[in-house]
């Protein structure tokens, strides 16, 4: 093996590790209490009280399983486009929470106290959850030669 | 990055890779759909289920007050404040029932010496475990408080104890965030 690929895949396996681990973590802490994530996802005043309870029961068993997925080289590829979509969904809703002036907890990591500063923190750790996601899902994409007619 | 760019001169790649992503995106819907089903489940055996539609603190905070009371709706008058100077010295002097309205799990981590916990989110379940200290004290003051900042637990709390017919009931509104600041001395454990 060529020695800039093995460094790529000590890299992917690294990244997925290092996701996988907070996601399982978060996707944990969330079941343990999804009151607290409910009440946290109502502070983002977006979705209406019908969706918030099914959101705070259906989002931290697929963030378990995002994180239990990348943990495996055949289903990484589906885990890091996962973690993706799920990263970019908590960044607009964060984002759009500090454009309206909104102190509130994400709760995407666990419960705290209100704080703009760690709102701040916690997009800026979504940018870097979907980067590190979209890496995985870039380099588990295998090219297929196109077969002959 | 040659592994992921397909090459425009060949088409079939092109479409290859797109098809190979539409499909992780239905796996994803299907991991999705699957997860709520999980939640649900889980949430079905639950010792405290959510129910489907959100209800807020304040609505679930009136629920478990009907479980002590009959006579919703309850009489509110809104708690006044004390400051910190106020607080510490009915902390020191132990002039007043001292009650922390945050969650035990945050009660637990740190709290003002000698305060008890009247969580708002269990508030029903503690304060039958308090009724012997609050029979025994009724009469004496009550100061609440909570986190600080923007928390309501110690306003809410406050409010269902003057509903329950406790007179002298007030907010610490700086609440833990400025009892800590201030380098006060600090409680940890259930103290019960």
């Amino acid at each position: 093996m060529h020695p800039d690929n093995s460094r790529r895949n000590y890299a992917v396996l690294a990244v997925s590790v290092a996701v996988a681990a907070l996601f399982i973590y978060a996707g944990i802490d969330k079941i343990r209490n999804p009151q607290q994530f409910a009440d946290s996802t109502a502070g983002f005043a977006l979705l209406p009280a019908v969706l918030i309870n099914l959101l705070a029961l259906g989002l931290p068993p697929f963030e378990l399983a995002c994180g239990v997925l990348l943990l495996a080289p055949p289903t990484r590829r589906v885990g890091a486009l996962a973690v993706a979509v799920v990263s970019v969904m908590f960044f607009a809703a964060l984002a759009s929470a500090l454009l309206r002036g909104l102190t509130l907890d994400c709760g995407c990591f666990g419960a705290g106290a209100p704080s703009r500063p760690r709102m701040w923190l916690e997009l800026a750790l979504d940018v870097a959850l979907f980067s590190g996601a979209l890496f995985v899902y870039l380099r588990s994409i295998t090219r297929r030669p196109a077969r002959a007619a | 990055m040659s592994i992921i760019t397909p090459d425009p001169a060949r088409p079939s790649e092109a479409r290859s890779l797109g098809s190979q992503i539409a499909r992780d995106f239905g796996r994803i819907a299907i991991l999705a759909i699957a997860s709520l089903g999980a939640g649900l489940a889980m949430n079905r055996f639950s010792l405290h289920p959510l129910p489907l539609v959100y209800q807020t603190p304040e609505q679930r905070f009136d629920a478990e007050l009907t479980t002590l009371v009959a006579a919703p709706p309850f009489e509110v008058a809104s708690a006044a404040t004390v400051g910190l100077e106020e607080f510490r010295s009915a902390v020191g002097g132990k002039s007043a029932l001292i009650f922390d309205a945050r969650p035990s799990v945050f009660f637990e981590k740190g709290h003002v010496p000698g305060a008890l916990n009247l969580a708002r989110d269990d508030f029903a379940h503690d304060y039958r475990g308090l009724a012997g200290v609050l029979q025994a004290a009724h009469d004496k003051p009550i100061i609440v408080y909570c986190s600080g900042g923007e928390c309501r637990d110690s306003r809410l709390v406050a409010d269902a104890l003057l509903s329950l017919g406790f007179g002298n009931v007030r907010v610490f509104s700086g609440g833990w965030d400025a009892w800590s600041a201030a380098g006060l001395p600090a409680s940890t454990g259930s103290g019960h």
